[in-house]
């Protein structure tokens, strides 16, 4: 899923300031699994914004709704009733649902409620880690299952740099080496080959490299 | 303000701070009469945003009251809410108000006293912390009167 | 089923103490009629004088289960306080006893325990509220406790005045000693014992030195309703003491003057945990320090709390008993002198406080009572019980539990306590399902679409509430909110009456919710809902303000206080009530067939009490055939022979027509929740397929004797386990002839970081055939190596007999275990002596090992996993309240009983199998079981199936279905709330305290009054 983290209430204040009725728009997807953007963070975020500008005596409404998803542009045709009520919209969605709403309400300010962090997984309750940079062209078959890409600070290919001290990363300690995990796999999986092999030079075009990306499925496209 | 009377909130757990207070009438202890309880059954159930909303609404100070370590009738209830109550003062504090204003005491279900020590405590602390300032407002007072 | 002759129902239960009360409420619970007397003016026992209790360092009492039929309660026990049996006449099954009442002076149906007479008369009116403190939460309706006052009329001076300070006229001087008859099917002894004084040692300066408390003095000290209100500080000038001792066994394990011979078996547990709540609590600069002879960590996990209590709390043990404690010069501080374990010179250490940890004492009193009841007594003047039978008294139809049976700590009073339940509810007539407490309904109506239509009643409580508040103001006050179509002042809301008017009410005015002015839910929601019901409404739409224990109560000298107070609590439960819905309260069918897993001791105990009582049992057994590991045990401690007991209860279970027996037999699914399960077995040879439908589960399925490669076990033939000696000496007792050395070593396999607890079976074991070794050949020389020698209550007699009859205890540490080699024939042991401080080399026949239980973790994860049971970190279920439940087990439905819950002995096994099937009978009476309302529901448009109220649950039962989305079984979910307060997309409502209703508090809180 996609993780994103609620941005400091003084960035959101800030760029509130201006505005005295404003739609605060939630997403039911990732956001909502990551605890970030679903109903209850709207709750909470409403919350807080109605205080701060109560206590600056400044007249301020918050319209709270949450849609199923901000990233399809049928979800977001459901804030047309209400987007003519508000001077601005504060979402809480990643990225694409800031973008998907500012596309269909052109004439309206949008602003982003959090930051959109990465891709990652659930290690446990409350913790997400970065697991996928979507470099386009997957190499987790060959690297027993751990993205060197996502998961190494250097996102280097062939082997740990040597940096790598009791299994940790020496940029963060508290980061596993990729490449300690990729061995200890292969080891596990027998595939201690995999490790000998040279990983050729990336082509990175196949990722941001290669500007902005979009995948088109001919037998659904219409 | 002179005559400051501060409103809380007080969220008590039906199996512990909640008996602790019937505990305290019988025994006929005073505490301040700004201690409002709502019961819960547990003080898990209480969310950031009755916290919040109780803050919003005008409440000067909003405290969640739970069973003592380990003796949570659910296990882990008082736990997680003494990280919910952690969660609302950072989200207050980030926002300019105090959070001292909520908080989260443990208690079990026999100590009155304690009830009634808690509340004392507590409404003193917001008595000087003054009003919430998010209810002094003049468009906060006019918000309020419409309901 | 088995011809019962009897007249009556009845069960006589004496005492009221946890013990007591358990039985009362197991068998209130299971449809019997009960009498509970206590000699005390209100019940509660030695638990409630308790601080906290171990293991968890809890008060605990708040924890007990909320989910308990109240009104079978309330139905089924008559309390009588201050009573005592003066005389029993007739035999098991009719029993008539003469219960003498001492007068109360107070009318017990007319006090409302106002205050105002203790307020006036604090000298003459005693008011313990029940349970000390504690009192509502363990017995939550007020007459039960009693929840009232009683009067000392030797104390009062002005009697006119006391009459008249009651409002209500319940002071009645005239009642007098009252005599009454009652017939009983049986009677359960629970009156409990009394602590040892130990003013009459001259040795530790108790009574002279202010410094020197008692265990329970001390607890006093420690609670927060103590003389010092929870403060440490010494008696003598109230200062916060440094440094505390501990002396153990004071009065006990004694042969001096005024000592015991018995060990009190709770004294090192309790100690420990007084200790640690010392350094927890208040600071850890306190030193604390426990002189012990032996530490008695012998139950349920408590080797780990006395393991946490050195290595994490710091806690001082040494290894001695103190011959004195005197007077520091004019310092309040006490020197106790002692003599090291080292065997060096005598020393002595200056303390702040000592505490003396005081055993049980059975009562003169007690003695008289069982005189009177005709009931044998052991040489200890406790009720003589036999190991297989262990709440038998020797009267046929009396049971006892508790410590009048012999020392013990609380859970091991409870399990007698549902055991004695078990036997004596088993005496009585099969159970009738009773329809006495079903009374015709009117339908419910339905209130849908309907706009709220409020009606507000509000008490005076007498002058509880009214004589603090104008309570027709508030009246007008309530009419004045919205959606109120009706106010009234109703008096005493709960009398029988005024729930008459209601009822009336409700049905003339069309109210569709009611709000209740009066006192605390937690007593009086249950009836008020009643009320609602009986009048044709959901019993839900409804909320109380709690005017009179937190409002009136609290604010008495402040009515303007009071009244605005008043206002506000009512104007929250208006606006809450106004988004009250209808709730249907989850009911399941109860299926009275009942499984037992294991067929050992305790499975068949299980069965046998349940079969007896006409219920069907399922016994499932892994191996070919039952018996379990009594099969390989010849004799008890005490002498009885277990083989001709197994062999009885194999043949009875056999022959039983209620039971079926299924051998080699393995549990392989299971659904269904209790009084529905449903259990995949596979049985016989062929292993066939067979689903079983139950209501109840009973685990029984032990645990493994342990057999650790160590010490030339099973290498060398000399070298044996107890049991194997045990069945040598009575199969090869020839053998025994030729011995002149016979070693054991205590602890094998126990006791150590792979299976940190203690065995519990070991000590007795070693002492049983030490002197069995010694009758057959009394030239013989055994060497018992140990690390504590745990020998709790009688067991202490033969662990004192053994010494006098020569044989040899070595103490050794795990630092320094003995060392074994081959000796030809026989093997040399070496081991230190501590006392004369060298190696020894012994040479012996014949090596002993105690080697105890080892859980049996393959059975207990596999069943852990199949019925998603929690198990203790070395692998034996975990039970649902360590203290209060212990055979309960976490989900409804589920026991466990014998050596699958914890090592315990036969004795024990079988009290905790009875008790199983007390607790499971408790169940079976009913035909429904009612699983409330409150209750966590998923709106599945809403829920992102993000898994967090997965993880977040304490009970595990949310899950994604197959739909997609969490979904919360009504049946399982205990009602917390916990889920939905952590749902990120809020699509989790918990029924009853719903997030609109909690606001809608806060609204009528804070919204201006207008």
């Amino acid at each position: 899923m996609i993780t994103a983290e609620r941005k400091p209430m003084e960035e959101l204040t800030e760029c509130m300031k201006p505005f005295g009725r404003i739609l605060l728009v939630g997403c039911n997807e990732c956001v909502t699994v990551c605890a970030a953007g679903g109903r209850k963070e709207v709750g909470l975020l409403s919350s807080a914004l109605q205080m701060h500008f109560m206590k600056e005596n400044k007249p301020f409404e918050v319209k709270e709704l949450t849609l199923e998803r901000q990233c399809d542009p049928e979800y977001v045709e459901e804030l047309a009733p209400h987007i003519n009520q508000v001077d601005a919209v504060l979402s809480m969605a990643c990225g694409c649902g800031v973008q998907e709403i500012a596309r269909r309400y052109k004439e309206k300010p949008v602003f982003p409620a959090v930051n959109t962090k990465f891709m990652g997984a659930s290690e446990s309750q409350g913790v997400w880690a970065e697991r996928c940079a979507g470099c386009g062209d997957c190499v987790l078959g060959i690297t027993g299952g751990v993205c060197p890409i996502a998961r190494c600070s250097k996102q280097l290919f062939n082997g740990p740099c040597g940096g790598s001290t009791n299994g940790k990363c020496e940029i963060d300690s508290s980061v596993d080496c990729a490449w300690q995990l990729i061995w200890d796999r292969l080891k596990a999986l027998g595939k201690v080959d995999l490790y000998e092999e040279n990983i050729a030079a990336k082509d990175w075009r196949t990722g941001r490299g290669g500007g902005p990306r979009k995948i088109i499925r001919e037998d659904l496209a219409s | 303000m002179q005559n400051f009377e501060p409103v809380i909130v007080a969220f008590c757990c039906h199996y512990c701070a909640y008996t602790a207070a019937d505990m305290a009438g019988s025994k006929r202890l005073g505490y301040p009469p700004n201690v409002k309880i709502i019961r819960v059954p547990c003080s898990g159930k209480v969310d950031a945003i009755h916290m919040m909303k109780a803050l919003e609404k005008g409440a000067d100070g909003v405290y969640v009251a739970g069973c003592l370590d380990g003796d949570c009738h659910f296990k882990t209830g008082n736990i997680r809410a003494a990280r919910h109550v952690e969660a609302v003062k950072k989200l207050l504090d980030e926002i300019g108000i105090e959070k001292e204003r909520v908080e989260m005491f443990s208690m079990s279900a026999g100590m009155g006293e304690k009830f009634a020590e808690v509340a004392s405590e507590f409404t003193e602390r917001i008595r000087k912390l003054g009003p919430n300032p998010v209810k002094t407002s003049a468009f906060a007072q006019v918000r309020q009167a419409v309901g | 089923m088995q011809e019962k002759t009897q007249t009556n129902n009845k069960v006589l239960v004496v005492g009221g103490g946890m013990g007591g009360i358990r039985s009362a409420l197991d068998l209130a619970e299971s449809g019997r009629d009960v009498v509970l007397i206590d000699k005390a003016y209100s019940i509660g026992g030695l638990m409630t004088r308790l601080d906290r209790t171990f293991p968890t360092n809890n008060c605990d009492l708040c924890t007990l289960s909320p989910h308990l039929s109240e009104s079978g309660r309330k139905l089924h026990i008559e309390l009588l306080t201050m009573t005592e049996v003066s005389r029993l006449d007739g035999e098991a099954g009719d029993f008539t006893a003469t219960l003498t009442t001492k007068p109360r002076y107070i009318d017990m149906d007319k006090c409302t325990a106002c205050g105002q007479c203790h307020e006036k008369f604090p000298e003459a009116v005693r008011f313990t509220p029940g349970l000390d403190h504690r009192a509502p939460t363990c017995m939550r309706y007020p007459q039960a406790t009693p929840y009232a006052f009683s009067i000392d009329l030797e104390r009062c001076e002005d009697v006119d005045a006391l009459v008249k300070s009651c409002p209500t006229g319940a002071i009645d001087l005239n009642e007098t000693e009252t005599v009454r008859k009652l017939s009983a099917g049986s009677i359960i002894l629970a009156p409990g014992a009394e602590l040892f004084d130990p003013t009459v040692l001259d040795t530790y300066g108790y009574g002279v030195h202010p410094n020197v408390v008692t265990s329970m003095e001390y607890e006093r000290i420690l609670s927060a309703t103590g003389p010092t209100n929870g403060q440490l500080l010494r008696p003598s000038d109230g200062k916060a003491p440094q440094k505390i001792a501990w002396i153990q066994c004071v009065g006990s394990r004694g042969v001096q003057e005024g000592c015991v011979a018995y060990c009190s078996s709770a004294c090192c547990m309790y100690a420990l945990k007084e200790a640690i709540v010392t350094r927890e609590r208040f600071s850890d600069a306190i030193e604390t320090t426990i002189f012990y002879m032996d530490m008695r960590t012998f139950g349920k996990d408590y080797e780990l709390y006395y393991q946490r209590a050195k290595n994490e709390f710091g806690v001082r043990l040494v290894r001695s008993r103190p011959h004195s404690v005197v007077s520091e010069n004019g310092s309040g501080n006490l020197e106790i002198a002692f003599l090291p374990e080292d065997g060096g010179q005598a020393r002595s250490e200056v303390y702040d406080m000592v505490v003396l940890t005081t055993g049980f004492r059975i009562t003169p009193e007690l003695r008289e009572l069982a005189g009177r009841l005709g009931i044998d007594l052991n040489e200890h003047g406790f009720a003589r019980t036999r190991s297989f039978d262990p709440v038998a008294t020797s009267k046929p139809g009396i049971y006892v539990c508790g410590l009048f049976e012999s020392p013990k700590d609380i859970p091991e009073t409870m399990i007698q306590a549902s055991a004695a339940a078990c036997s004596a509810g088993g005496d009585l007539n099969p159970l009738r399902i009773v329809a006495k407490s079903e009374e015709e309904l009117p339908p419910e109506r339905s209130v849908l679409g309907e706009d709220p239509k409020i009606g507000v009643f509000i008490c005076d409580c007498g002058l509880d509430i009214g004589g603090v508040v104008d309570v027709p103001k508030l009246v007008d006050f309530a009419a004045s909110l919205p959606n109120v179509a009706f106010a009234e002042a109703i008096g005493h809301g709960c009398s029988k009456e005024s729930l008459g008017v209601i009822r009336q009410r409700i049905g003339d005015k069309g109210l569709n919710r009611v709000v209740f002015g009066a006192c605390s839910p937690r007593t009086h929601e249950m009836l008020f809902q009643d009320t609602l019901r009986k009048a044709g409404l959901n019993k839900y739409l409804m909320e109380i303000a709690n005017l009179r224990d937190q409002d009136t109560w609290v604010h008495a000298s402040q009515p303007d206080v009071a009244a605005q107070k008043a206002k506000e609590l009512l104007k929250m439960a208006v606006f809450s009530v106004r988004l009250a819905h209808p709730l249907a309260d989850h009911t399941l069918p109860m299926n009275k067939d009942v499984l037992v897993v294991g067929g050992g001791v305790t499975g068949m105990e299980a069965s046998l009490s349940l079969a007896d009582m006409g219920f069907r049992v399922y016994l499932v057994e892994r191996s070919g055939q039952l018996g379990g590991n009594a099969r390989n045990i010849r004799k008890t401690l005490e002498g009885e022979d277990v083989q001709a007991y197994v062999k009885g209860l194999i043949e009875r279970t056999e022959s039983h027509d209620q039971i079926q027996v299924l051998t080699q037999s393995l549990i392989v699914d299971h659904t269904g929740m209790a009084g529905a399960f449903r259990t995949g077995v596979q049985f016989g040879p062929q292993m066939f397929y067979r689903p079983i439908r139950h209501g109840i589960t009973i685990l029984a399925t032990g645990a493994l004797a342990n057999r650790p490669r160590e010490y030339l076990l099973d290498e060398h033939e000399a070298v044996m386990t107890q049991r194997d000696l045990d069945n040598l000496l009575e199969d090869r007792a020839d053998k025994v002839q030729s011995w002149n050395n016979v070693a054991m070593i205590q602890c094998v396999g126990s006791r150590v970081p792979e299976n940190p607890n203690c065995s519990r079976v070991c000590c007795q074991a070693a002492i049983k055939n030490a002197l069995r070794i010694l009758d057959i050949n009394p030239q013989a020389r055994v060497y018992v190596l140990y690390r504590d020698m745990r020998t709790p209550g009688f067991e202490e007699d033969y662990y004192r007999k053994a010494r006098e009859r020569g044989v040899i205890f070595v103490n050794y540490g795990l630092e320094s275990k003995p060392a074994v080699k081959a000796n030809g024939k026989g093997v040399t042991v070496s081991f230190r002596d501590p006392i004369v401080g060298r190696e020894i080399q012994l040479p012996a026949d014949c090596l002993a090992l105690s080697t105890g239980f080892i859980a049996d973790e393959e059975s207990t994860e596999d069943l852990g996993t199949i019925f998603r049971l929690p198990r203790t970190q070395d692998d034996y279920f975990l039970e649902d309240h360590i203290k209060l439940r212990p055979v309960d087990l976490p989900i409804p439905g589920f026991f466990v009983a014998g050596t699958a819950h914890s090592p315990r002995s036969i004795r024990e096994s079988v009290a905790q199998a009875k008790a199983a099937a007390g607790r499971a009978q408790t169940f079976l009476a009913r035909d429904t079981i009612n699983l409330g309302a409150v209750v966590a529901t998923v709106d599945r448009d809403k829920c992102a199936s993000c898994l967090i109220c997965v993880r977040a649950c304490p009970f595990d039962v949310p899950f994604i279905n197959a739909e997609g989305y969490s979904e919360i079984d009504p049946a399982k979910c205990h009602g917390c709330g916990t889920c939905a307060s952590e749902c990120p997309a809020k699509a989790i409502q918990l029924m009853q305290y719903e997030d609109d209703q909690i606001l809608a508090k806060l609204d009528g809180l804070l919204e201006r009054m207008v």
